[in-house]
Protein backbone atom coordinates (compact mmCIF):
# COMPACT_ATOMS: atom_id res chain seq x y z
CA UNK A 1 0.00 0.00 0.00
CA UNK A 2 2.86 2.36 0.78
CA UNK A 3 4.31 1.59 -2.63
CA UNK A 4 1.01 2.44 -4.26
CA UNK A 5 0.84 5.79 -2.50
CA UNK A 6 4.42 6.60 -3.44
CA UNK A 7 3.86 5.81 -7.11
CA UNK A 8 0.61 7.76 -7.13
CA UNK A 9 2.39 10.79 -5.66
CA UNK A 10 5.23 10.51 -8.17
CA UNK A 11 2.75 10.31 -11.03
CA UNK A 12 1.16 13.54 -9.83
CA UNK A 13 4.44 15.48 -10.17
CA UNK A 14 4.47 15.77 -14.00
CA UNK A 15 0.74 16.50 -13.93
CA UNK A 16 1.23 19.33 -11.45
CA UNK A 17 4.13 20.73 -13.46
CA UNK A 18 1.95 20.62 -16.56
CA UNK A 19 -0.80 22.46 -14.69
CA UNK A 20 1.61 25.24 -13.73
CA UNK A 21 2.86 25.50 -17.34
CA UNK A 22 -0.71 25.85 -18.66
CA UNK A 23 -1.68 28.45 -16.06
CA UNK A 24 1.52 30.45 -16.53
CA UNK A 25 1.40 30.29 -20.33
CA UNK A 26 -2.24 31.39 -20.44
CA UNK A 27 -1.48 34.58 -18.55
CA UNK A 28 1.84 35.20 -20.30
CA UNK A 29 0.06 34.96 -23.66
CA UNK A 30 -2.60 37.52 -22.82
CA UNK A 31 -2.21 40.45 -25.18
CA UNK A 32 -1.58 43.82 -23.58
CA UNK A 33 1.05 45.26 -21.32
CA UNK A 34 1.07 44.13 -17.69
CA UNK A 35 2.92 47.26 -16.58
CA UNK A 36 0.15 49.52 -17.89
CA UNK A 37 -2.43 47.18 -16.37
CA UNK A 38 -0.80 47.60 -12.98
CA UNK A 39 0.19 51.26 -12.94
CA UNK A 40 -2.45 52.75 -15.21
CA UNK A 41 -1.82 54.58 -18.48
CA UNK A 42 -0.35 57.83 -17.08
CA UNK A 43 2.49 56.38 -14.99
CA UNK A 44 5.96 58.00 -15.19
CA UNK A 45 8.54 56.18 -17.31
CA UNK A 46 10.84 55.60 -14.35
CA UNK A 47 8.18 53.77 -12.36
CA UNK A 48 7.29 51.73 -15.43
CA UNK A 49 10.90 50.65 -15.90
CA UNK A 50 11.28 49.74 -12.26
CA UNK A 51 8.14 47.59 -12.31
CA UNK A 52 9.07 45.97 -15.64
CA UNK A 53 12.38 45.00 -14.12
CA UNK A 54 10.80 43.73 -10.92
CA UNK A 55 8.34 41.64 -12.91
CA UNK A 56 11.26 40.33 -15.00
CA UNK A 57 9.53 41.22 -18.25
CA UNK A 58 12.85 41.55 -20.11
CA UNK A 59 13.70 37.90 -19.48
CA UNK A 60 12.85 35.07 -21.88
CA UNK A 61 9.65 33.14 -21.11
CA UNK A 62 11.19 29.96 -19.68
CA UNK A 63 13.24 32.04 -17.21
CA UNK A 64 10.13 33.96 -16.19
CA UNK A 65 8.29 30.67 -15.75
CA UNK A 66 11.09 29.42 -13.52
CA UNK A 67 10.97 32.53 -11.34
CA UNK A 68 7.19 32.41 -11.15
CA UNK A 69 7.16 28.71 -10.20
CA UNK A 70 9.86 29.26 -7.57
CA UNK A 71 7.84 32.06 -5.98
CA UNK A 72 4.56 30.13 -6.27
CA UNK A 73 6.15 27.19 -4.47
CA UNK A 74 6.94 29.57 -1.63
CA UNK A 75 3.39 30.82 -1.46
CA UNK A 76 4.06 34.04 -3.36
CA UNK A 77 1.53 34.32 -6.18
CA UNK A 78 2.18 37.92 -7.07
CA UNK A 79 0.13 41.03 -6.36
CA UNK A 80 -3.50 41.54 -7.28
CA UNK A 81 -3.94 44.43 -9.71
CA UNK A 82 -7.40 45.44 -8.52
CA UNK A 83 -6.87 45.05 -4.76
CA UNK A 84 -3.16 46.00 -4.78
CA UNK A 85 -2.56 43.27 -2.23
CA UNK A 86 -0.68 39.97 -2.40
CA UNK A 87 -2.82 37.35 -4.18
CA UNK A 88 -2.07 34.79 -1.48
CA UNK A 89 -3.52 37.10 1.21
CA UNK A 90 -6.76 37.30 -0.74
CA UNK A 91 -6.95 33.59 -1.55
CA UNK A 92 -6.25 32.35 1.97
CA UNK A 93 -9.44 33.45 3.73
CA UNK A 94 -11.47 32.80 0.57
CA UNK A 95 -10.27 29.20 0.50
CA UNK A 96 -11.65 28.66 4.00
CA UNK A 97 -15.10 29.87 2.92
CA UNK A 98 -15.00 27.72 -0.22
CA UNK A 99 -14.03 24.63 1.79
CA UNK A 100 -16.92 25.30 4.18
CA UNK A 101 -19.39 25.56 1.29
CA UNK A 102 -17.93 22.60 -0.61
CA UNK A 103 -17.85 20.50 2.56
CA UNK A 104 -21.51 21.19 3.31
CA UNK A 105 -22.40 20.45 -0.30
CA UNK A 106 -20.41 17.21 -0.18
CA UNK A 107 -22.41 16.02 2.83
CA UNK A 108 -25.59 16.64 0.86
CA UNK A 109 -24.13 14.83 -2.16
CA UNK A 110 -23.31 11.69 -0.21
CA UNK A 111 -26.50 11.43 1.88
CA UNK A 112 -28.91 12.64 -0.80
CA UNK A 113 -27.17 10.77 -3.61
CA UNK A 114 -27.14 7.38 -1.89
CA UNK A 115 -30.76 7.71 -0.71
CA UNK A 116 -31.99 8.77 -4.14
CA UNK A 117 -29.92 6.04 -5.78
CA UNK A 118 -31.23 3.38 -3.41
CA UNK A 119 -34.81 4.34 -4.26
CA UNK A 120 -36.37 1.23 -5.72
CA UNK A 121 -32.99 -0.38 -6.44
CA UNK A 122 -34.53 -3.80 -5.77
CA UNK A 123 -36.77 -3.43 -8.81
CA UNK A 124 -34.86 -1.37 -11.39
CA UNK A 125 -37.82 -1.26 -13.80
CA UNK A 126 -40.34 -0.46 -11.07
CA UNK A 127 -42.12 2.85 -10.73
CA UNK A 128 -40.07 4.12 -7.82
CA UNK A 129 -36.76 3.36 -9.50
CA UNK A 130 -37.90 5.12 -12.69
CA UNK A 131 -38.99 8.18 -10.73
CA UNK A 132 -35.64 8.20 -8.92
CA UNK A 133 -33.77 8.04 -12.22
CA UNK A 134 -35.86 10.85 -13.70
CA UNK A 135 -35.06 13.05 -10.71
CA UNK A 136 -31.35 12.28 -10.94
CA UNK A 137 -31.32 12.99 -14.70
CA UNK A 138 -32.92 16.34 -13.99
CA UNK A 139 -30.36 16.99 -11.27
CA UNK A 140 -27.30 16.23 -13.42
CA UNK A 141 -28.69 18.37 -16.24
CA UNK A 142 -29.39 21.40 -14.07
CA UNK A 143 -26.76 24.12 -14.50
CA UNK A 144 -25.60 25.33 -11.09
CA UNK A 145 -26.28 28.96 -11.94
CA UNK A 146 -29.86 28.17 -12.99
CA UNK A 147 -30.47 26.25 -9.78
CA UNK A 148 -28.95 29.04 -7.70
CA UNK A 149 -31.13 31.71 -9.31
CA UNK A 150 -34.29 29.62 -8.99
CA UNK A 151 -33.56 28.85 -5.34
CA UNK A 152 -33.08 32.54 -4.60
CA UNK A 153 -36.25 33.50 -6.48
CA UNK A 154 -38.39 30.89 -4.71
CA UNK A 155 -36.96 30.45 -1.22
CA UNK A 156 -35.41 33.87 -0.60
CA UNK A 157 -37.51 36.36 -2.54
CA UNK A 158 -40.96 34.75 -2.69
CA UNK A 159 -41.13 32.63 0.48
CA UNK A 160 -38.49 34.48 2.52
CA UNK A 161 -37.42 31.24 4.21
CA UNK A 162 -33.70 31.76 3.63
CA UNK A 163 -31.43 34.76 3.07
CA UNK A 164 -30.58 35.57 -0.55
CA UNK A 165 -26.83 35.74 0.00
CA UNK A 166 -23.88 36.37 2.26
CA UNK A 167 -22.49 34.22 5.05
CA UNK A 168 -24.07 35.84 8.11
CA UNK A 169 -26.58 38.43 9.25
CA UNK A 170 -25.05 41.87 8.72
CA UNK A 171 -26.79 43.53 11.67
CA UNK A 172 -26.56 40.95 14.42
CA UNK A 173 -23.32 39.33 13.23
CA UNK A 174 -25.01 35.96 13.56
CA UNK A 175 -24.18 32.82 15.50
CA UNK A 176 -23.64 29.30 14.19
CA UNK A 177 -27.39 28.84 13.59
CA UNK A 178 -27.47 31.98 11.48
CA UNK A 179 -24.44 30.85 9.48
CA UNK A 180 -26.06 27.47 8.87
CA UNK A 181 -29.16 29.30 7.71
CA UNK A 182 -27.06 31.18 5.16
CA UNK A 183 -25.32 27.98 4.09
CA UNK A 184 -28.40 25.98 3.10
CA UNK A 185 -29.30 27.43 -0.31
CA UNK A 186 -25.76 27.73 -1.73
CA UNK A 187 -24.93 24.22 -0.55
CA UNK A 188 -28.01 22.78 -2.26
CA UNK A 189 -27.21 24.68 -5.48
CA UNK A 190 -23.62 23.40 -5.51
CA UNK A 191 -24.62 19.85 -4.57
CA UNK A 192 -27.31 19.11 -7.13
CA UNK A 193 -25.21 18.00 -10.13
CA UNK A 194 -22.82 15.70 -8.24
CA UNK A 195 -25.80 14.46 -6.20
CA UNK A 196 -27.58 13.31 -9.35
CA UNK A 197 -24.40 11.68 -10.59
CA UNK A 198 -23.93 9.89 -7.27
CA UNK A 199 -27.52 8.68 -7.31
CA UNK A 200 -27.13 7.17 -10.76
CA UNK A 201 -23.85 5.43 -10.08
CA UNK A 202 -24.85 4.17 -6.65
CA UNK A 203 -28.29 3.08 -7.88
CA UNK A 204 -26.80 1.08 -10.74
CA UNK A 205 -24.19 -0.51 -8.46
CA UNK A 206 -26.68 -1.35 -5.72
CA UNK A 207 -29.19 -2.92 -8.07
CA UNK A 208 -26.50 -5.06 -9.68
CA UNK A 209 -25.32 -6.26 -6.24
CA UNK A 210 -28.91 -6.94 -5.17
CA UNK A 211 -29.27 -9.22 -8.18
CA UNK A 212 -25.95 -10.97 -7.70
CA UNK A 213 -25.16 -14.42 -6.29
CA UNK A 214 -23.95 -12.70 -3.13
CA UNK A 215 -27.43 -11.37 -2.37
CA UNK A 216 -29.06 -14.70 -3.32
CA UNK A 217 -26.66 -16.47 -0.99
CA UNK A 218 -27.45 -14.15 1.90
CA UNK A 219 -31.17 -14.59 1.37
CA UNK A 220 -30.79 -18.35 1.12
CA UNK A 221 -29.06 -18.38 4.48
CA UNK A 222 -32.18 -16.77 5.92
CA UNK A 223 -30.90 -13.26 6.58
CA UNK A 224 -33.56 -10.65 7.02
CA UNK A 225 -34.11 -8.02 4.34
CA UNK A 226 -32.46 -5.25 6.31
CA UNK A 227 -29.35 -7.37 6.86
CA UNK A 228 -29.17 -8.31 3.16
CA UNK A 229 -29.51 -4.67 2.24
CA UNK A 230 -26.75 -3.70 4.65
CA UNK A 231 -24.34 -6.17 3.05
CA UNK A 232 -25.29 -5.03 -0.43
CA UNK A 233 -24.89 -1.32 0.37
CA UNK A 234 -21.46 -2.15 1.72
CA UNK A 235 -20.55 -3.89 -1.53
CA UNK A 236 -21.94 -1.15 -3.74
CA UNK A 237 -20.22 1.75 -1.97
CA UNK A 238 -16.80 1.53 -3.69
CA UNK A 239 -18.58 2.50 -6.92
CA UNK A 240 -18.90 5.97 -5.40
CA UNK A 241 -15.13 6.28 -5.20
CA UNK A 242 -14.64 5.52 -8.89
CA UNK A 243 -16.45 8.76 -9.70
CA UNK A 244 -15.01 10.65 -6.74
CA UNK A 245 -12.84 12.88 -8.93
CA UNK A 246 -15.71 13.66 -11.22
CA UNK A 247 -18.03 14.60 -8.36
CA UNK A 248 -15.35 16.86 -7.05
CA UNK A 249 -14.78 18.54 -10.40
CA UNK A 250 -18.45 19.41 -10.65
CA UNK A 251 -18.51 20.59 -7.05
CA UNK A 252 -15.53 22.89 -7.59
CA UNK A 253 -16.64 24.35 -10.90
CA UNK A 254 -20.16 24.83 -9.59
CA UNK A 255 -18.74 26.81 -6.72
CA UNK A 256 -17.59 29.56 -9.13
CA UNK A 257 -21.19 30.28 -10.12
CA UNK A 258 -22.87 29.51 -6.82
CA UNK A 259 -20.54 31.76 -4.80
CA UNK A 260 -20.99 34.58 -7.28
CA UNK A 261 -24.78 34.43 -7.19
CA UNK A 262 -25.01 34.03 -3.41
CA UNK A 263 -22.33 36.66 -2.68
CA UNK A 264 -20.37 33.97 -0.82
CA UNK A 265 -16.83 35.31 -0.26
CA UNK A 266 -14.93 32.25 -1.48
CA UNK A 267 -12.40 31.50 -4.22
CA UNK A 268 -15.13 31.26 -6.88
CA UNK A 269 -16.49 34.70 -6.06
CA UNK A 270 -12.94 36.05 -6.05
CA UNK A 271 -12.36 34.54 -9.50
CA UNK A 272 -15.53 36.17 -10.85
CA UNK A 273 -14.47 39.55 -9.50
CA UNK A 274 -10.95 39.05 -10.88
CA UNK A 275 -12.33 38.17 -14.32
CA UNK A 276 -14.63 41.20 -14.32
CA UNK A 277 -11.71 43.48 -13.39
CA UNK A 278 -9.32 41.55 -15.69
CA UNK A 279 -7.05 41.13 -12.69
CA UNK A 280 -4.79 38.50 -14.25
CA UNK A 281 -2.50 37.68 -11.30
CA UNK A 282 -5.58 36.98 -9.20
CA UNK A 283 -7.16 34.83 -11.96
CA UNK A 284 -3.88 32.95 -12.29
CA UNK A 285 -3.57 32.38 -8.56
CA UNK A 286 -7.19 31.32 -8.16
CA UNK A 287 -7.14 28.83 -11.03
CA UNK A 288 -3.80 27.42 -9.86
CA UNK A 289 -5.09 26.98 -6.32
CA UNK A 290 -8.23 25.16 -7.42
CA UNK A 291 -6.39 22.96 -9.93
CA UNK A 292 -3.72 21.97 -7.39
CA UNK A 293 -6.38 21.27 -4.77
CA UNK A 294 -8.23 19.16 -7.33
CA UNK A 295 -5.10 17.10 -8.10
CA UNK A 296 -4.49 16.67 -4.38
CA UNK A 297 -7.97 15.48 -3.56
CA UNK A 298 -7.89 13.13 -6.52
CA UNK A 299 -4.84 11.48 -4.96
CA UNK A 300 -6.77 11.09 -1.71
CA UNK A 301 -9.74 9.59 -3.55
CA UNK A 302 -7.57 7.16 -5.51
CA UNK A 303 -5.75 6.11 -2.36
CA UNK A 304 -9.01 5.55 -0.51
CA UNK A 305 -10.20 3.50 -3.44
CA UNK A 306 -7.06 1.38 -3.36
CA UNK A 307 -7.48 0.89 0.38
CA UNK A 308 -11.01 -0.40 -0.12
CA UNK A 309 -10.28 -2.46 -3.22
CA UNK A 310 -6.87 -4.20 -3.08
CA UNK A 311 -7.07 -5.17 -6.76
CA UNK A 312 -6.38 -1.55 -7.69
CA UNK A 313 -3.04 -1.50 -5.90
CA UNK A 314 -1.42 -3.43 -8.71
CA UNK A 315 -2.83 -1.11 -11.34
CA UNK A 316 -0.22 1.58 -10.92
CA UNK B 1 -36.42 -1.67 -29.04
CA UNK B 2 -38.49 0.89 -30.87
CA UNK B 3 -37.13 2.49 -33.99
CA UNK B 4 -39.19 5.61 -33.53
CA UNK B 5 -37.10 8.69 -32.70
CA UNK B 6 -37.27 9.52 -28.99
CA UNK B 7 -39.36 12.45 -27.82
CA UNK B 8 -36.18 14.35 -26.97
CA UNK B 9 -35.13 14.19 -30.64
CA UNK B 10 -38.23 16.17 -31.66
CA UNK B 11 -37.60 18.65 -28.85
CA UNK B 12 -33.96 19.09 -29.90
CA UNK B 13 -34.98 19.53 -33.54
CA UNK B 14 -37.50 22.19 -32.48
CA UNK B 15 -34.77 23.99 -30.52
CA UNK B 16 -32.40 23.97 -33.49
CA UNK B 17 -35.20 25.27 -35.72
CA UNK B 18 -35.83 28.02 -33.19
CA UNK B 19 -32.15 28.91 -33.22
CA UNK B 20 -32.21 29.38 -36.97
CA UNK B 21 -35.62 31.05 -37.23
CA UNK B 22 -35.43 32.94 -33.93
CA UNK B 23 -34.63 36.37 -35.39
CA UNK B 24 -37.65 36.05 -37.72
CA UNK B 25 -40.09 35.24 -34.93
CA UNK B 26 -39.38 38.12 -32.56
CA UNK B 27 -42.50 40.12 -31.68
CA UNK B 28 -40.39 43.20 -30.93
CA UNK B 29 -36.96 44.67 -31.69
CA UNK B 30 -34.67 42.77 -29.28
CA UNK B 31 -32.23 45.68 -28.93
CA UNK B 32 -34.69 48.57 -28.69
CA UNK B 33 -35.03 49.72 -25.09
CA UNK B 34 -37.75 51.89 -23.66
CA UNK B 35 -36.95 53.50 -20.34
CA UNK B 36 -40.62 53.96 -19.52
CA UNK B 37 -41.22 50.19 -19.81
CA UNK B 38 -38.45 48.86 -17.60
CA UNK B 39 -38.84 45.53 -15.81
CA UNK B 40 -42.45 44.91 -16.79
CA UNK B 41 -43.98 41.70 -15.47
CA UNK B 42 -44.64 38.77 -17.82
CA UNK B 43 -48.03 39.12 -19.46
CA UNK B 44 -47.80 42.89 -19.89
CA UNK B 45 -49.33 44.30 -23.06
CA UNK B 46 -46.99 43.62 -25.99
CA UNK B 47 -44.42 41.87 -23.76
CA UNK B 48 -45.55 38.30 -23.04
CA UNK B 49 -42.41 37.55 -21.01
CA UNK B 50 -41.90 41.06 -19.64
CA UNK B 51 -39.01 43.46 -20.19
CA UNK B 52 -35.46 43.77 -18.84
CA UNK B 53 -33.71 46.59 -16.98
CA UNK B 54 -33.50 48.67 -20.15
CA UNK B 55 -37.08 48.01 -21.21
CA UNK B 56 -36.15 45.52 -23.92
CA UNK B 57 -38.58 42.71 -24.74
CA UNK B 58 -37.34 39.56 -22.99
CA UNK B 59 -39.09 37.08 -25.31
CA UNK B 60 -37.48 38.72 -28.35
CA UNK B 61 -34.08 38.65 -26.71
CA UNK B 62 -34.42 35.01 -25.67
CA UNK B 63 -35.35 34.09 -29.25
CA UNK B 64 -32.51 36.04 -30.84
CA UNK B 65 -30.10 34.61 -28.27
CA UNK B 66 -30.98 31.02 -29.20
CA UNK B 67 -28.67 31.08 -32.22
CA UNK B 68 -25.42 32.23 -30.59
CA UNK B 69 -26.18 30.33 -27.37
CA UNK B 70 -26.69 26.98 -29.10
CA UNK B 71 -23.83 27.62 -31.52
CA UNK B 72 -21.56 28.25 -28.54
CA UNK B 73 -22.38 24.72 -27.38
CA UNK B 74 -22.58 22.88 -30.70
CA UNK B 75 -19.45 24.19 -32.43
CA UNK B 76 -17.04 23.12 -29.65
CA UNK B 77 -18.57 19.63 -29.72
CA UNK B 78 -17.97 19.42 -33.48
CA UNK B 79 -14.39 20.70 -33.16
CA UNK B 80 -13.65 18.44 -30.20
CA UNK B 81 -15.09 15.39 -31.94
CA UNK B 82 -12.91 15.92 -35.02
CA UNK B 83 -9.77 16.81 -33.05
CA UNK B 84 -10.33 14.12 -30.43
CA UNK B 85 -11.01 11.51 -33.10
CA UNK B 86 -7.76 12.35 -34.90
CA UNK B 87 -5.71 12.44 -31.70
CA UNK B 88 -7.29 9.23 -30.41
CA UNK B 89 -6.54 7.34 -33.62
CA UNK B 90 -3.02 8.78 -33.67
CA UNK B 91 -2.46 7.69 -30.08
CA UNK B 92 -3.88 4.24 -30.75
CA UNK B 93 -1.96 3.49 -33.93
CA UNK B 94 1.15 5.63 -33.50
CA UNK B 95 3.33 3.45 -31.31
CA UNK B 96 4.33 3.67 -27.67
CA UNK B 97 6.01 7.08 -27.67
CA UNK B 98 3.16 8.88 -29.42
CA UNK B 99 0.70 7.16 -27.13
CA UNK B 100 2.56 8.11 -23.97
CA UNK B 101 3.16 11.72 -24.94
CA UNK B 102 -0.45 12.28 -25.98
CA UNK B 103 -1.98 10.59 -22.95
CA UNK B 104 0.35 12.43 -20.52
CA UNK B 105 -0.56 15.76 -22.13
CA UNK B 106 -4.23 14.93 -21.74
CA UNK B 107 -3.71 14.08 -18.07
CA UNK B 108 -2.60 17.67 -17.52
CA UNK B 109 -5.82 19.00 -19.03
CA UNK B 110 -7.81 16.56 -16.91
CA UNK B 111 -6.27 18.08 -13.82
CA UNK B 112 -8.51 21.13 -14.26
CA UNK B 113 -12.22 21.13 -13.46
CA UNK B 114 -13.84 21.99 -16.84
CA UNK B 115 -14.95 25.54 -16.17
CA UNK B 116 -11.56 26.45 -14.70
CA UNK B 117 -9.75 25.24 -17.82
CA UNK B 118 -12.21 27.14 -20.01
CA UNK B 119 -11.59 30.28 -17.96
CA UNK B 120 -7.83 29.84 -18.31
CA UNK B 121 -7.98 29.50 -22.08
CA UNK B 122 -10.67 32.14 -22.60
CA UNK B 123 -8.76 34.87 -20.71
CA UNK B 124 -6.13 34.76 -23.46
CA UNK B 125 -8.71 35.64 -26.09
CA UNK B 126 -10.95 38.61 -26.68
CA UNK B 127 -14.44 37.92 -25.23
CA UNK B 128 -16.71 36.56 -27.94
CA UNK B 129 -18.04 33.46 -29.65
CA UNK B 130 -14.54 32.52 -30.77
CA UNK B 131 -13.25 32.53 -27.19
CA UNK B 132 -16.15 30.28 -26.17
CA UNK B 133 -15.59 27.86 -29.04
CA UNK B 134 -11.82 27.65 -28.60
CA UNK B 135 -11.85 27.25 -24.83
CA UNK B 136 -14.66 24.70 -24.76
CA UNK B 137 -13.00 22.73 -27.56
CA UNK B 138 -9.92 22.49 -25.38
CA UNK B 139 -12.08 21.35 -22.46
CA UNK B 140 -13.96 18.67 -24.42
CA UNK B 141 -11.19 17.30 -26.65
CA UNK B 142 -9.37 15.20 -24.00
CA UNK B 143 -12.52 13.23 -23.18
CA UNK B 144 -13.30 12.57 -26.85
CA UNK B 145 -9.69 11.56 -27.45
CA UNK B 146 -9.93 9.08 -24.60
CA UNK B 147 -13.09 7.52 -26.01
CA UNK B 148 -11.54 7.26 -29.49
CA UNK B 149 -8.31 5.84 -28.09
CA UNK B 150 -10.14 3.19 -26.07
CA UNK B 151 -12.02 2.13 -29.18
CA UNK B 152 -8.86 1.98 -31.31
CA UNK B 153 -7.04 -0.02 -28.64
CA UNK B 154 -9.92 -2.49 -28.62
CA UNK B 155 -9.57 -3.20 -32.35
CA UNK B 156 -5.93 -2.54 -33.07
CA UNK B 157 -4.91 -6.19 -32.98
CA UNK B 158 -8.02 -7.33 -34.87
CA UNK B 159 -7.64 -9.62 -37.84
CA UNK B 160 -9.12 -7.18 -40.35
CA UNK B 161 -6.44 -4.61 -39.60
CA UNK B 162 -3.75 -7.25 -39.89
CA UNK B 163 -5.25 -8.30 -43.23
CA UNK B 164 -5.22 -4.73 -44.49
CA UNK B 165 -1.59 -4.29 -43.49
CA UNK B 166 -0.51 -7.60 -45.02
CA UNK B 167 -2.24 -6.68 -48.26
CA UNK B 168 0.04 -3.63 -48.39
CA UNK B 169 -2.12 -0.80 -47.05
CA UNK B 170 -0.09 2.11 -45.62
CA UNK B 171 -0.59 3.50 -42.13
CA UNK B 172 -2.71 6.41 -43.36
CA UNK B 173 -4.89 4.14 -45.42
CA UNK B 174 -5.46 1.78 -42.49
CA UNK B 175 -6.37 4.73 -40.26
CA UNK B 176 -8.79 6.29 -42.73
CA UNK B 177 -10.36 3.23 -44.37
CA UNK B 178 -10.31 0.65 -41.59
CA UNK B 179 -10.14 2.35 -38.21
CA UNK B 180 -12.09 5.59 -38.73
CA UNK B 181 -15.33 3.85 -39.81
CA UNK B 182 -15.29 1.80 -36.60
CA UNK B 183 -14.52 4.74 -34.33
CA UNK B 184 -16.87 7.28 -35.94
CA UNK B 185 -20.24 5.88 -34.76
CA UNK B 186 -18.97 5.53 -31.20
CA UNK B 187 -17.75 9.12 -31.26
CA UNK B 188 -21.03 10.39 -32.70
CA UNK B 189 -23.01 8.85 -29.87
CA UNK B 190 -20.55 10.21 -27.33
CA UNK B 191 -20.57 13.66 -28.92
CA UNK B 192 -24.36 13.82 -28.77
CA UNK B 193 -24.14 13.34 -25.03
CA UNK B 194 -21.75 16.31 -24.72
CA UNK B 195 -24.01 18.92 -26.33
CA UNK B 196 -26.10 19.67 -23.22
CA UNK B 197 -23.02 20.13 -21.09
CA UNK B 198 -21.36 22.32 -23.73
CA UNK B 199 -24.40 24.61 -23.96
CA UNK B 200 -24.36 24.97 -20.17
CA UNK B 201 -20.62 25.73 -20.19
CA UNK B 202 -20.98 28.24 -23.04
CA UNK B 203 -23.68 30.18 -21.20
CA UNK B 204 -21.56 29.98 -18.05
CA UNK B 205 -18.61 31.58 -19.83
CA UNK B 206 -20.81 34.42 -21.07
CA UNK B 207 -22.12 34.83 -17.55
CA UNK B 208 -18.52 35.27 -16.41
CA UNK B 209 -18.00 37.89 -19.11
CA UNK B 210 -15.73 35.71 -21.26
CA UNK B 211 -18.21 34.82 -24.01
CA UNK B 212 -20.41 36.87 -26.30
CA UNK B 213 -20.22 40.47 -24.97
CA UNK B 214 -23.21 42.81 -24.54
CA UNK B 215 -25.34 44.26 -26.08
CA UNK B 216 -25.63 41.10 -28.20
CA UNK B 217 -28.23 38.75 -26.76
CA UNK B 218 -26.95 35.46 -25.34
CA UNK B 219 -28.57 33.38 -22.60
CA UNK B 220 -25.64 33.45 -20.19
CA UNK B 221 -25.06 37.18 -20.70
CA UNK B 222 -28.79 37.82 -20.18
CA UNK B 223 -28.60 35.86 -16.95
CA UNK B 224 -25.87 38.20 -15.73
CA UNK B 225 -27.70 41.33 -16.95
CA UNK B 226 -30.96 40.38 -15.22
CA UNK B 227 -29.29 39.24 -12.00
CA UNK B 228 -29.66 42.59 -10.16
CA UNK B 229 -33.42 42.45 -10.84
CA UNK B 230 -33.75 39.14 -9.00
CA UNK B 231 -35.09 40.83 -5.87
CA UNK B 232 -37.47 43.20 -7.64
CA UNK B 233 -38.70 41.15 -10.60
CA UNK B 234 -37.75 37.51 -9.95
CA UNK B 235 -40.27 36.11 -12.45
CA UNK B 236 -38.37 37.82 -15.29
CA UNK B 237 -34.87 37.38 -13.87
CA UNK B 238 -35.12 33.58 -13.78
CA UNK B 239 -36.23 33.23 -17.42
CA UNK B 240 -32.76 32.86 -19.00
CA UNK B 241 -31.84 30.39 -16.24
CA UNK B 242 -34.97 28.34 -16.95
CA UNK B 243 -34.30 28.43 -20.70
CA UNK B 244 -30.78 27.06 -20.27
CA UNK B 245 -32.07 24.41 -17.85
CA UNK B 246 -34.72 23.21 -20.32
CA UNK B 247 -32.24 23.11 -23.22
CA UNK B 248 -29.75 21.17 -21.10
CA UNK B 249 -32.40 18.62 -20.07
CA UNK B 250 -33.52 18.15 -23.69
CA UNK B 251 -30.03 17.53 -25.04
CA UNK B 252 -29.07 15.28 -22.13
CA UNK B 253 -32.19 13.15 -22.63
CA UNK B 254 -31.38 12.92 -26.34
CA UNK B 255 -27.78 11.92 -25.64
CA UNK B 256 -28.95 9.28 -23.20
CA UNK B 257 -31.57 7.90 -25.58
CA UNK B 258 -28.97 7.60 -28.35
CA UNK B 259 -26.52 5.96 -26.01
CA UNK B 260 -29.08 3.43 -24.84
CA UNK B 261 -29.97 2.57 -28.44
CA UNK B 262 -26.34 2.23 -29.40
CA UNK B 263 -26.19 -0.60 -26.88
CA UNK B 264 -25.42 0.25 -23.30
CA UNK B 265 -22.23 2.22 -23.25
CA UNK B 266 -21.67 4.00 -20.00
CA UNK B 267 -24.69 3.61 -17.78
CA UNK B 268 -23.11 6.27 -15.65
CA UNK B 269 -23.59 9.87 -15.33
CA UNK B 270 -24.22 13.17 -16.87
CA UNK B 271 -22.77 13.11 -20.35
CA UNK B 272 -19.66 14.53 -18.94
CA UNK B 273 -16.51 15.89 -20.38
CA UNK B 274 -14.38 13.94 -18.04
CA UNK B 275 -16.33 10.79 -17.54
CA UNK B 276 -14.72 8.51 -20.09
CA UNK B 277 -11.31 9.11 -18.63
CA UNK B 278 -11.91 7.82 -15.19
Amino acid sequence: MRRYLLRRLLLAVPTLLGVTVVVFAAVALVPGDPVTAFLGPGAPAEARERLAERLGLGEPLPVRYGHWLWHALHGDLGVSVSAQRPVADLLGPALGQTLLLAGAAFLLVITGGTLLGALGAGRPEGRRARAGRAVSTLAVSAPQYSVALLLIAVFAVALRWFPAGGTRDLFTGGGPADQLHHLVLPAVAAALVPLGLTARVFGAALSSVLHSDLADGLRARGLRRAAVLRHCVHNASPALLTIGGLQLAYLLEGVVFVETLFAWPGVGRLLYDALTARDLPLVQGGVLLVAVAFVGVNIVVDTAHALVDPRLRGAL
Amino acid sequence: MSRRPPLSAYAAAALLLLAVAGPLLTPDDPDAGNLRERLLAPGSAGHPLGTDTQGRDVLSRLLVAAGPSLLGGLLPVVVATLAGGLLGIAAGLGGRTTENVLLRALDVLYAFPGVLLAITVATVLRPGLLATVVSLSVVLTPAVTRVAFTEVRRIRTAAFLEAARVSGAGAASVAVRQVAPVVAPVLLVYASSLVGLAVVYAAGLSFLGLGVPPPAAEWGAMLDELRPSLLTRPEVAVLPAVTILVVSVVFNCLGEALRRRAGGGHEVGRPPAVEAAR
